[in-house]
């Protein structure tokens, strides 16, 4: 009979031991903000469902890309993960990650979780008919300007800003102060390895594309990438010399306010870093965002692209782990209004668009106008070779003293060989 | 036939060696040979399909890509420099080390300290340095005594190369100058002693005693310095993530990472790793057949 009774409680045991396996792994980029945030759902989410341990590990933004891609290779990716979108692209083409489960995401189907979401905004991880994600945040670029220079130069920004790449160019000139060659304030400087971001939509103004429709052919309209490749040579070192790549990011710069840079392109989430990085800046209300710039001559009034971090599911996780992860997913995407008070992060949900706390926050108006006038970034295998490309074309006018024309051409038949991989 | 005793002896050599043979065997063979099947595939890193068997078809792809010439070209372009000025600059400066009597060590320690570094941590300093409104442009001006002039460390072309060349430069020199200065130790001081009483200058010493019994340092150099020449990368990708144009310095290996972790093409980048490490292999092989026609000895 005790003999029994040992025997019991060891299965007993046992079966508490398997039943508290489900060990989830998430895998995100760093944020100081946004993970003072998700651990604390991560406890929440713990103490609900004893039975699953959560591990969150963060990466550098860069690094992320090839930690993941190296373990996903080697068959060990995280159960969770997030990237940009256009990293994330390749994985859902390759069946890497799972299409949603809506009954765990708390939905009743996947034609509720699309109403949820401001139009569109799902389309990015949307592929053969299947939803494979839903967004951490949305994010478009306007211009952030520190107006204690401006007004220092007379330049009266609330009323008259900067609308055009024109009118910036001049206006940056103006703000820019050199020590001979060297720069030591710029004015305005774009964000330079996100080419995908900044640099084709700029050719989309001006009426050229990077792909045709099909995806088959690439630099469209030619004369419009050597026009915007010309003021791109005019910005730099051998032009009016206003910025360059080879400069520190001006994003790093500009919450210092330390009299290096006064106009940056950069999402919401900016205003809750100057507010944690530098409050008295945030305080003084000597700063403003406007919108992103056109062209005087712009045939399409689009603004910078637009790109998104998506929640995924590792789709050779387990079943099991794979419903746990995106009840996980839900329980922290259910906190959509602090995660946009608290990190200046935007789920495009219906109902944080129309809450008061949305409406209120300082510029989202700006960024939201912006966002109706945007795209996507570009979603193509190719994505990042093309903008690598993109990079020796614009970083050759500017640095290396190719032409505008020579660097389209080489540009066309470099992506041209690109696309034949695909 | 062996006798007994030495074929004891073989069997106790190969217990010895037989550590090493599996290290090797596991962290250097077995990865080439994979390394080289691997490249006789189209293999898309993330695409759960099975790799497409296609023979020789990524060598014949990079020999016609203008990309992967071009890569070749800022691999021999910084090799070149860094390679002969690690060697002469290497070589001078154990002379003038060796030939003091007092702070030798100071020396050895001040110029070797850079090596422990890593090349991340160096090329970070270095990115400070030649920022635009960093030290460089500032030394740069006043010693040429001109004001303001941005000399493009990361911008032009070849000024980013000849960054590269000097960060890589300053890096390995006191690697390089303390294995000539234990190479200088090595030569008993009797055949220097026998030239003087024999009549020779210090010049005439160098180039008919030091310089020749000195030979197998300098071989050894040759080689080490080649291949970390050939196999940088640290420095180039720090440069090209900070807005240096990727062209001039995109090196074989930067090359070999993209073409894997950014396109995926885990194949094409096989062929390139077998392509540098045959082209090392060859490298290495004819230095030491070159330095093979003149052993020395110091008998």
């Amino acid at each position: 009979m005790k003999l029994k009774g040992m025997f019991l409680v060891g299965i007993l045991l046992i079966c508490a031991v398997f039943a508290a396996t489900i060990e989830l792994t998430v895998w995100t980029h760093e944020d100081p903000n946004r993970t003072l945030l998700e651990e604390r759902y991560i406890e929440e989410f713990q103490k609900l469902y004893p039975e699953v341990s959560v591990k969150r590990v963060t990466y550098p933004s860069a690094k992320i890309k090839e930690t993941v891609l190296t373990a996903f290779s080697a068959g060990k990716g995280p159960d969770i993960f997030n990237m940009e979108v256009q990293d994330e692209y390749p994985y859902i083409v390759n069946r890497r990650v799972a299409p949603v489960n809506p009954a765990a995401l708390g939905y009743k189907n996947v034609e509720e979780i699309y109403a949820a979401y401001l139009e569109g905004t799902l389309d990015p991880v949307s592929y053969q008919g299947k939803l494979y994600g839903v967004p951490l945040e949305i994010t478009n670029w306007c211009i952030f300007v520190n107006t204690r220079y401006t007004k220092a130069l007379g330049l009266d920004f609330e009323n008259n800003y900067p609308k055009t790449w024109e009118e910036l160019m001049e206006v940056s000139d103006k703000l820019t102060l050199r020590n001979g060659e060297i720069i030591t304030r710029r004015g305005f400087d774009f964000r330079y390895p996100y080419y995908l971001t900044i640099f084709t939509p700029m050719v989309e103004q001006m009426g050229g594309y990077l792909l045709n429709k099909e995806g088959t052919e690439a630099i469209i309209n030619p004369q419009a990438w050597v026009e915007v490749l010309t003021f791109m040579k005019e910005w730099g070192p051998s032009g009016r010399n206003l910025g360059s790549p080879t400069y520190t990011a001006a994003r790093k710069n500009w919450n210092k306010d330390d009299g290096s840079i006064v106009m940056i392109e950069s999402g919401l989430y900016q205003i809750l870093r100057l507010k944690a990085e530098n409050p008295e800046l945030y305080e003084s209300k000597e700063w403003m965002v406007i919108p992103w710039p056109v062209f005087e001559n712009a045939v399409n009034h689009v603004k910078g692209n637009y790109y998104g971090h998506y929640y995924v599911v590792n789709a050779q996780s387990s079943p099991e782990k794979q419903e746990w992860a995106w009840k996980l997913i839900a329980y922290m995407l259910k906190h959509t209004g602090e995660y946009f008070e608290e990190v200046g992060l935007i789920q495009p949900t219906y109902e944080l668009m129309e809450s008061e706390v949305f409406k209120n926050f300082p510029y989202a108006n700006v960024f939201m106008e912006d966002m109706s006038q945007a795209g996507c970034v570009l979603l193509h295998q190719a994505g990042p070779r093309l903008e690598q490309l993109i990079r020796e074309a614009v970083e050759s006018v500017m640095l290396s003293g190719v032409t505008p024309e020579n660097a389209v051409k080489t540009l066309k038949a470099k992506a041209t060989e690109v696309l034949e991989d695909y | 036939m062996k006798s007994g005793i030495e074929k004891k002896k073989a069997r106790w050599g190969w217990f010895f060696v037989l550590p090493a043979i599996i290290y090797f065997s596991i962290f250097s063979f077995f990865p080439i040979i994979n390394a080289f099947r691997t490249s006789l595939y189209r293999w898309n890193l993330l695409s759960l399909n099975p790799p497409r068997f296609v023979w020789f078809e990524n060598y014949i792809r990079l020999f016609q890509s203008e990309a992967f010439w071009n890569s070749v070209k800022a691999t021999a372009i910084f090799t070149v420099g860094t390679f002969s000025s690690l060697l002469i600059g290497g070589l001078a400066l154990s002379i003038l080390i060796f030939s003091r009597k007092r702070f030798r060590t100071f020396f050895q320690m001040a110029l070797y300290s850079p090596a422990v570094l890593s090349t991340v941590v160096a090329a970070t300093i270095w990115l400070l340095i030649l920022d635009p409104r960093g030290l460089g442009n500032s030394v740069l001006n006043a010693v040429l005594g001109t004001s303001g002039k941005d000399y493009q460390w990361f911008a032009n072309p070849d000024m980013s190369r000849i960054s590269t060349i000097i960060i890589y430069f300053w890096k390995y020199i006191g690697h390089f100058t303390i294995l000539f200065i234990a190479g200088l130790s090595s030569i008993p001081y009797t055949i220097h002693e026998a030239a003087i009483i024999d009549g020779a200058g210090p010049w005439k010493k160098y180039w008919r005693i030091t310089f020749p019994l000195l030979k197998p340092t300098v071989v050894l150099v040759c080689v080490l310095s080649l291949i970390q020449c050939m196999k940088s990368f640290s420095t180039q990708y720090l440069f090209v993530q900070s807005g240096a144009p990727r062209a001039p310095i995109d090196v074989l290996t930067l090359s070999i990472y993209d073409t894997a972790i950014r396109d995926h093409q885990i194949g094409r980048a096989s062929a390139m790793s077998i392509i540098l490490f045959l082209t090392l292999i060859l490298f290495s092989w004819a230095q030491l057949r070159l330095s093979r026609s003149e052993e020395v000895s110091f008998q």
